[in-house]
């Protein structure tokens, strides 16, 4: 492993990429096999590009992005493309915001005239924003305000971060939800959502030389835009553990745990999905073993995800029923402590390795899967060809390496704790 | 244009149980699934949840393996193995690599047709089921589906969650779970279906060698009756602490193999299936009422549910509902436009194909044609009859299957806030939240 019919899985070699004049990144990848097409365009740009007082802004200009632009008014955007054959859908994260078509092959032209349209000439008006601004503060509230990860998670990351931008919520805070004006909008335009800041990157059944030239005729004319402001990277070094209550009238105790992990484009990123792996996947996994089995959670999971700049390696539990705080917690530091003390054995990175190989398999089944892993490793690591890396990455990951990860990352004085303690609320 | 269905390889083994296996291009992974025909509607009246105990527990130890040494062997190929209850059946599903496929298909086998249901196992996964449960009542989202699957089918078999209640799981005891899986789990009701790129008759010759052995006698079960639509009434469940209201409305509708299926797929992409439909439009993008809006048709074998989904901030509760009971009458009344249903078949048609990308959907959608009883023409030809759906089928399927009169209105949220602003819809009921678990 890898095999050779991994690498026939998403063949780099079909990927037809091209830079346009005014920076736009295109990269095609035909396949045939349904009729149907998935287009991604990804902008560089997330909570992180953002500065305090204007949080969430980037998630907020995400939903003004279907309500109108030049040829197609409000409303339209979607009208047309589910006329068509076709949906569409976009997510903000710390790092990027990614808008994708689904939709039948025949619709190609019709989808390349909509993006390139908003791309171009987006309209923002006062209403648009009054109404995007009340449906994003009930996303907060449904999402965080009556949510007891919701909760936890952003006093997490307010302890994992003292100075960096991924401190604050990608949906923001809602003081700063309502202070968001149409200016800022407007130059947040300018400077985000150029071609030059923007990937686009279709997967599906199409001919990539037509595409291409279609995709030339319609975005060829959008100028280039001003050169990105820097994102300030300055984060103090973590010396010692910092920790945060959470009091909500829960119907049991809950505890997330932070450490600052390695940049995507570190080799250690893979490292550490080969431990989250031996910590959380499958009822094999350490924790669960320790933690679920014996009845002092009632789960007990992992979440890595890549950033940009310096991600969390957050764990999660939850507490089984009448369980003590005190041994959950105990128990938890054991575990990661023998990790980082012993290392775990080559039988449980082999495990891991091939329940990752599964798990990078399955996204790359469909069509949308190849179209977002091309554009997420392009805006994560600088370039598409690195889709599928993190396959042969974890095969050269070994014990040892585990290790030493576990004993840099996982270390005691870098630990940042949220407990969930059931009672009335503010 | 019709949808390339992959040639299946159907055949129906000496001992009654069915193997379907379908050879398709693709990553090299494969989705196996072997479902039992018993599911949450044979829970019974004070045990519901069982069926889906027996899936829990039947993990936990079979044939010759005792539960860590199947998670060791299921992992270390990287596969994923487990059981899912649903209302009609049960169905536990393998995902692995198609190398794994001969070293994982006997332990499939295994866990359906002879799992050894250790005791200990058992208490601990009740324990675990039980503390579920009851963070639930954190998740209003979760409280107020649970609480409307009760409230819209009343005491029909479908009429609660698959993973039970608190009342009952505290009673259920490891005899009735040996109980269940005697009396219903047997070849006869089970059927395999494997997809992915494989030699079908290789995977025959498997299924012969380890489904073919299973000896039991199940019994058939009988089929369950259609729902009917209840009388109006409003449910408030009391969540003092909530910023945001959830609501629901909902009530029993048509089955999934219903003549009916494709103008009340079209009628719900209009009314509020898509981004641009009806709902979406008055609630969100005329309103800011909320964030998400959508309904659907929730059908299984024998019935269905009509449901209506929302939320709002405590205030505009009472609007939200009184603006979503108002589009339903509209489209009752006057149906929709042919532009709209020209958008939504459009919509439908496009889309399908990517419905059908995978080896797991494949076989989820193989299981679920055999579980609710519909056919695979339907799928070939799905664009086709999507399409000729016409706008008097819409408003005649909008006008039998849509509660305008009946149903349960639902809110989850603190009922002091909540109550006075829903009580103009119909009685109302206000229950506690721990009522709904």
């Amino acid at each position: 492993m890898p095999s050779a019919s991994d690498r026939q899985v998403i063949d780099l070699d079909r990927v037809v990429a091209r830079t346009l004049p005014n920076g736009l990144r295109v990269r095609l990848y035909p396949d045939h096999q349904v009729p149907a097409v998935s287009f991604y365009t990804f902008f560089r740009v997330g909570s992180r590009n953002e500065s305090p007082g204007l949080t969430g802004i980037s998630h907020l200009f995400e939903h003004m992005m279907f309500n109108g632009s030049e040829r197609y008014g409000p409303k339209e955007f979607d009208r047309v493309l589910e006329a068509c054959g076709g949906t569409s859908n976009a997510y903000t994260s710390n790092d990027v915001t990614a808008y994708y078509d689904d939709f039948a092959s025949e619709a190609l032209q019709k989808v390349i005239d909509l993006e390139s349209d908003r791309m171009r000439a987006l309209r923002l008006t006062e209403e648009a924003l009054e109404q995007e601004r009340a449906v994003v503060k009930e996303e907060r509230r449904l999402r965080t305000d009556n949510s007891t990860f919701g909760l936890m998670e952003e006093q997490l990351e307010t302890l994992v971060y003292q100075a960096h931008p991924y401190r604050w919520p990608i949906i923001g805070w809602m003081d700063d939800i309502e202070r968001i004006r149409r200016e800022d909008c407007v130059a947040f335009f300018r400077t985000f959502y150029a071609p030059s800041n923007a990937g686009v990157y279709v997967a599906g059944d199409v001919d990539p030389e037509d595409a291409l030239r279609r995709i030339e005729d319609a975005y060829g004319g959008i100028p280039a835009g001003p050169p990105v402001p820097a994102v300030p990277g300055g984060e103090p070094e973590q010396r010692g553990e910092r920790r945060a209550v959470v009091r909500y009238p829960a119907q049991a105790a809950a505890m997330v745990v932070g450490f600052r992990g390695p940049r995507a484009s570190h080799a250690d990123a893979a490292v550490l999905d080969v431990l989250q792996t031996c910590l959380s996947v499958g009822e094999a996994s350490r924790l669960r073993r320790r933690l679920v089995q014996e009845e002092l959670a009632v789960s007990a999971s992992v979440a890595w995800a890549w950033r940009v700049d310096p991600g969390v390696f957050m764990i999660l539990l939850e507490l089984a029923p009448g369980a003590s705080r005190r041994r959950a917690e105990e128990a938890l530091w054991n575990e990661l402590g023998r990790v980082a003390a012993r290392g775990v054995t080559a039988r449980e990175v082999d495990r891991a390795r091939r329940l990752l190989r599964s798990s990078v398999l399955h996204e790359l089944a469909t069509r949308n899967g190849i179209a977002h892993a091309l554009g997420q490793a392009e805006a994560l690591l600088g370039d598409w060809r690195e889709v599928g890396r993190a396959l042969e990455q974890y095969q050269s990951v070994d014990p040892e390496a585990v290790r030493r990860a576990a004993r840099e990352y996982l270390a005691p004085d870098r630990r940042n704790v949220v407990w969930l303690e059931p009672g009335e609320g503010a | 244009m019709t949808l390339a269905v992959p040639d299946l390889h159907e055949e129906r083994l000496g001992n009654g149980a069915t193997v379907v296996v379908a050879a398709r291009p693709g990553v090299p992974l494969v989705a196996a699934r072997l479902f039992v025909r018993a599911g949450s509607a044979l829970d019974g009246a004070g045990k519901y949840g069982l069926a889906h105990m027996v899936s829990v527990v039947a993990r936990r130890g079979a044939g010759r393996r005792a539960g860590p040494s199947i998670d060791a062997l299921v992992e270390s190929l990287g596969a994923d193995l487990g059981g899912d209850a649903e209302e009609d059946a049960t169905v536990y599903g393998l995902s692995a690599p198609v190398e794994a496929l001969p070293t994982l298909l006997g332990v499939l086998v295994d866990v359906v047709a002879a799992p050894t249901f250790p005791a200990g196992e058992f208490e601990r996964l009740r324990r675990r089921e039980l503390a579920g449960l009851a963070r639930d009542s954190d998740e209003p989202g979760v409280l107020a589906d649970r609480a409307m699957l009760a409230s819209g089918y009343g005491e029909h078999p479908y009429g609660h969650a698959v993973e039970g209640r608190l009342r009952d799981l505290r009673r259920v005891r490891l005899a009735d779970v040996r109980a269940f899986h005697r009396r219903w789990y047997g070849p006869a009701n089970a059927t395999l279906v494997v997809v992915g790129p494989l030699s079908p008759a290789d995977v025959l010759g498997r299924a012969r060698r380890t489904l073919g052995r299973w000896r039991a006698t199940a019994e058939t079960p009988a089929e369950v009756a259609a729902a009917a639509l209840a009388a109006r009434r409003v449910v408030v469940v009391d969540k003092p602490d909530a910023t945001q209201t959830q609501i629901r409305i909902a009530g029993a509708a048509l089955w999934r193999a219903s003549p009916d299926y494709f103008p009340a797929v079209v009628a719900n992409a209009v009314l509020g299936g898509g981004f641009t439909s009806r709902m979406v439009e008055a609630i969100r993008v005329n309103r800011g009422l909320s964030y998400g809006v959508r309904t659907r048709f929730a059908m299984s074998r024998s019935a269905g549910l009509f449901t209506f989904s929302s939320f709002t901030k405590n205030e505009t509760a009472g609007e939200l509902v009184e603006v979503a009971l108002a589009e339903m009458s509209r489209f009752v009344e006057e149906g929709a436009t042919a532009e709209e249903v020209a958008r939504a078949t459009a919509y439908l048609a496009g889309l399908f194909p990517l419905s059908l990308e995978t080896h797991d959907q494949w076989a989820d959608r193989l299981c679920d044609a055999r579980i609710c009883g519909y056919g695979l023409d339907e799928v070939r030809d799905y664009r086709e009859r999507v399409r000729a759906v016409s706008v008097a089928e819409v408003r005649d399927v909008a006008r039998r299957q849509l509660p305008v009169q009946g149903g349960v209105i639902l809110a989850v949220g603190p009922a002091k806030d909540v109550a006075r602003q829903l009580d103009r819809f119909g009685p109302l009921h206000i229950v506690p939240a721990r009522s709904v678990l």
